[in-house]
């Protein structure tokens, strides 16, 4: 109690509270732009918090985390497109409210139960952290093994359209994360005698190569999609009563919420789903959903805000992600030397209580300045895109960079970057990959260290059995339920570019397999066994595509109707979107001539002109600015940007790439 | 420190004025050595003469070669170069890694701070300051992050003392082996100073935990003394006699100085590159003097680096030596330890 106290005096230092606000704004931000989420958020910042004390690190991380789920309604009630993940069922009665002209009524009732939920959220994980250390005590190497399964198994099963595509995903995760070191005996695997890959490729590439690339030439590719009209003036005061009428649904849905959060790898993405259709199932009258009930509004909401909470209880005491953005959090928590498990509720405790009072005033702080300046931020849905994108590209190389000052990371990031694209496009999970790939060596040394301690008799300690048990009911509920839905194979164009990719994604686990045969048993049992389960998954999936491609008879059966489901997607403009990606190669060779600080001036001008001819005012001064911050910077923190072949040829200022001294 | 008071004395032709020194860091910002390197930064402006600004540089990546190989390439023997070495640093050389493109044993250190490792079992499995129930066990287990790093001296000190039913378990952190020694999946755990007196002072306190043992103090004579941190607790050279019924001498004793030096001595190192001109040392050295003389620095020292005394002068360069080069007699014993457990990795 006394710690509680304190960290929440702490947590008022005014420099914790500015790192938290200036945390809390760009989260917002973030949550605005369809599409990007707290995965693309953390990633940005990772790069930078580590130079940070760990508490200020942590407010700042929590602070962009925990208003993206507030923020994101803006482009949900206004433009109809879910900010993030987490907003898809506010749009259903988001935005016929806005069409009615009830958007300011909309907003105010979703920001208010955002507040409620993130508020509840918060306070079930305070009190979980009480009972955390038993809990920790029961679960050994064997529990924590199962645990991970679990996490896995939901994770591929709900992120991915199709469960077998999603399941793959994860396994394929899991390959990639085993590249590097191998843990029991040091050798080198799939590194190609490079010191690169010897640590594995980063966490920060991989999360933002997988996220934020793909968004961004997503969003560029759809071009239009800017809100119309900004009628928010009137209605705030209906919405704040309409939350309060429905309290006893914001109390439930918050539960659930959390409930559904701290499962580890379910929370994110379904947790919406989950409360509207609970909203919908205790509700009598159930006429006006999907046309402007401010009730599929509510409920939604106060869900997704209240998961956070939920989502941290397995992040903070086993190190298990529940969701993508948990995943860079972890990554954070490596950086700034936390250890999740025993210590954050022995000796960490303080911090533990910073985050969650953290949590709880960024939230208060998100929906306050939601509400207080909704018209000045639901401006930033006027913003084009095209004038955005080459910010934010800069910005996401600056982040790459700061990683590790290794060129080989933007490599990582393209290539990471192209995979996020084809997975977006052909329906396969990134969640899954991304956490299959965090939760790899963990799996791996999992194994190792049951089977030393316990061997077998693991399976028989009371806990595992419940997990079991647990994992088993998952994979029933998930078949039944993902049964009944109604794929069309007939609309979907472009099959075999997803026939083509399946045999392009079986050179991984191929190659890997042919890389580590050689090596030590202990350093090649891992990925060799993840590598031939993939296999087989892929081989499954291709035939199940090419017997969908010639509609061949077998798959009318009830079993493979399961597993012809949503196994092709629909694909979107790719090639529109690989023309952008391209532009992204493109901006590298200009770091390579030019270094970092001149080339991303010359990016965003070339940019933003191609699009639009008139716009160089903005060009000029958006790329002045950039290069203001980036002197700035460099003379702060010592940084030295990448630099290229120029500087050896003509003499520069050491920040643009000259010589050290 | 009456030895050192006459050379401080001003040193008319080094002179860093408006000069900038880089301090390379070969780890992530928010590490051990990045702490060591911030908290001594300020007080390097302060002393070294012409007050130059000094800046941290962190090149992380392939397990600290990276930066350390960087250091070697780039860095000027003028003095406005210097290098954050740690035990990581030390065990890529000694253990003969070949992507290592530093010559370390030739550097010119300029201040150590060493650390220290201590033993300790549950109150179940045996008596403080005793390995005997220990030694009768069939299974003894303990964490070990990865035989290529300095986790690897656990496994010679533990065959050193006749514990044959030691086995290593991977992959371990010593905070995730801590954990799971308190669930009682492992039977023998260690930590360094800091989380010693956090994490495990306490569950000795409440009789959970028992001292077995530390690595002890290493002076520059060689002779061993007790950590302050658990005065009663035995040193390794005395455990090892009380287990084995001789002194330890000979090849184990040259063994046990070498993974001394590195693990414990040099836990933390400034270093100035190869060809850097002795005044410069010195300027160095009498700049790393004064400092542990301001009372600024005597305040926070203990709770910032530790309570071990920092080494200046040249007995840090006969350490660095020693623990950056392993005799083959050694390198031999460690090897041994690692096939008896099965590990494919070997000491080059």
């Amino acid at each position: 109690m006394e710690q509680l106290l304190a960290a929440l005096f702490q947590l008022f230092e005014p420099t914790h509270l500015a790192f938290l606000f200036a945390g809390t704004l760009l989260g917002l931000i973030v949550g605005i732009l369809p599409g990007m989420g707290g995965t693309s958020g953390l990633a940005l910042v990772l790069p930078f918090v580590f130079t940070m004390e760990p508490s200020h690190a942590l407010a700042m991380m929590i602070g962009v985390l925990a208003p993206t789920t507030t923020s994101d309604t803006f482009p949900a009630v206004l433009m109809g497109v879910p900010g993030t993940a987490g907003s898809q069922a506010t749009v259903m009665d988001g935005f016929p409210l806005s069409k009615k002209g009830m958007a300011a009524r909309a907003l105010s009732a979703a920001f208010s139960a955002s507040l409620l939920g993130g508020i509840f959220g918060a306070f079930i994980l305070s009190i979980s952290i009480y009972y955390a250390i038993p809990i920790i005590m029961a679960f050994g190497f064997g529990e924590q093994f199962l645990l991970v399964v679990l996490a896995l198994l939901m994770v591929g099963a709900l992120t991915g359209d199709n469960l077998f595509k999603g399941i793959a995903s994860c396994f394929l995760g899991l390959i990639i994360g085993s590249i590097g070191t191998a843990p029991i005996t040091g050798d080198p695997r799939y590194t190609f005698n490079t010191l690169y890959l010897l640590e594995g490729v980063p966490l920060v590439v991989v999360g933002l190569g997988l996220f934020a690339i793909p968004e961004i030439v997503g969003l560029l590719d759809s071009k239009g999609s800017i809100a119309k009209s900004l009628n928010t003036k009137k209605g705030w005061f209906t919405g704040l009563k309409d939350v309060v009428k429905n309290w006893f649904l914001v109390l439930r849905c918050s539960t659930l919420g959390c409930l559904v959060g701290a499962l580890p790898g379910l929370g994110g993405t379904v947790v919406d789903w989950i409360a509207y259709s609970h909203l919908k199932q205790t509700t009598k009258d159930t006429s006006q959903f999907g046309k402007g009930d401010i009730r599929g509004v509510i409920a939604p909401e106060s869900a997704n805000n209240a998961k956070e909470g939920g989502a941290l209880i397995p992040t903070l005491i086993f190190g298990i992600p529940g969701s993508g953005n948990k995943v860079l959090l972890l990554g954070g928590f490596v950086l700034i030397g936390i250890e999740p498990g025993l210590d954050m509720v022995t000796t960490n405790l303080d911090l533990t209580y910073l985050m969650i009072w953290s949590l709880a005033i960024a939230n208060i702080l998100g929906a306050g300045i939601c509400m207080g300046f909704s018209s000045q931020i639901s401006k930033f849905t006027l913003v084009p895109y095209y004038i955005l994108a080459p910010v934010m590209v800069c910005l996401i190389f600056f982040a790459t960079f700061n990683i590790n000052r290794d060129w080989y990371d933007f490599i990582g990031l393209l290539s990471f970057g192209i995979i996020g694209i084809t997975f977006k496009n052909f329906g396969w999970s990134r969640p899954a990959l991304l956490i299959g790939f965090f939760l790899s060596s963990k799996v791996e040394l999992l194994s190792y260290q049951t089977q030393a301690v316990y061997g077998l008799s693991f399976l028989s300690r009371p806990v595992s059995i419940i997990l079991i048990i647990l994992c088993l009911a998952t994979i029933v509920l998930l078949t039944k339920q993902k049964f009944d839905n109604n794929y069309r194979s007939d609309l979907i164009k472009g099959k075999l570019t997803q026939i083509y990719y399946i045999v392009i994604l079986l050179c991984l686990p191929l190659s890997m397999i042919w890389f580590t045969s050689s090596l030590d048993y202990r350093a090649n049992l891992f990925p060799i066994s993840l590598s031939v389960i993939a296999l087989s998954l892929l081989v499954f999936i291709l035939i199940v595509k090419i017997a969908d491609l010639k509609n061949l008879p077998f798959l009318n059966n009830t079993l493979m109707k399961f597993a012809r489901s949503n196994i092709f997607e629909i694909s979107g403009n790719f090639n529109n979107q690989l023309f952008y990606y391209l532009s992204f190669i493109g901006f590298l060779l200009m770091n390579f001539i030019f270094g970092f600080p001149i080339a991303a001036a010359l990016f965003i001008n070339m940019f933003i002109l191609f699009h639009n001819r008139k716009a160089y005012v903005s060009s000029i001064c958006i790329s002045a600015a950039l290069m203001v911050i980036l002197w700035a910077l460099s003379s702060l923190l010592t940084l030295q940007f990448p630099n290229g072949l120029i500087g050896l040829f003509v003499d520069l200022p050491w920040w643009l790439g000259g010589q050290l001294n | 420190m009456s030895l050192f008071s006459f050379v401080s004395i001003g040193n008319a032709d080094v002179n860093f004025a408006g000069k900038t020194v880089t301090w390379v860091v070969p780890f992530k910002e928010g590490g051990g050595t990045s702490r060591f390197a911030r908290f001594i930064q300020p007080f390097l402006k302060k002393y070294l003469p012409g007050n130059p600004d000094v800046q941290i540089m962190h090149i992380p990546g392939g397990g600290a070669i990276k930066g350390s190989n960087y250091f070697e390439k780039n860095a000027k023997a003028d003095g406005t170069f210097i290098f954050g070495c740690s035990t990581s640093v030390i065990v890529n050389v000694a253990t003969g890694n070949p992507l290592v493109k530093y010559n370390l044993s030739e550097y010119r250190p300029v201040v150590l701070l060493p650390q220290n490792t201590h033993w300790f079992t549950r109150s179940d499995l045996a008596e403080p300051h005793d390995l005997s129930k220990i030694k009768e066990r069939k299974l003894v287990l303990y964490a070990l992050k990865t035989p290529a790093s300095a986790d690897l001296f656990h496994i010679w000190i533990y065959e050193k003392l006749g514990i044959k039913g030691a086995k290593p378990i991977p992959g371990l952190s010593s905070s995730g082996g801590y954990q799971a020694f308190l669930r009682g999946e492992i039977h023998l755990s260690s930590h360094g100073a800091a989380n010693y007196v956090k994490k495990v002072k306490p569950e000795i306190e409440k009789g959970k935990v028992v001292d077995l043992m530390t690595l002890g103090i290493i002076g520059a004579d060689g002779s061993v003394s007790r950590n302050p941190l658990a005065p009663n607790a035995p040193t390794f050279p005395e455990m090892y006699e009380k287990v084995n019924g001789k002194k330890l001498e000979g090849d184990d004793l040259e063994a046990y100085y070498a993974i001394g030096a590195a693990w414990s001595q040099a836990s933390k190192a400034m270093m100035l590159p190869a060809d850097a001109s002795d005044e410069i040392v010195k300027a160095y050295r009498d700049a790393a003097i004064k400092m542990t003389n301001d009372p600024e620095f005597k305040a926070k020292a203990v709770k910032a680096l530790g309570p071990f005394p920092l080494i200046i002068g040249e007995e840090a360069g006969e350490i660095i030596k020693k623990a950056a080069v392993f005799s083959d007699t050694t390198k031999k014993q460690l090897n041994a330890a690692l096939k008896k457990h099965k590990f494919t990795y070997r000491v080059q």
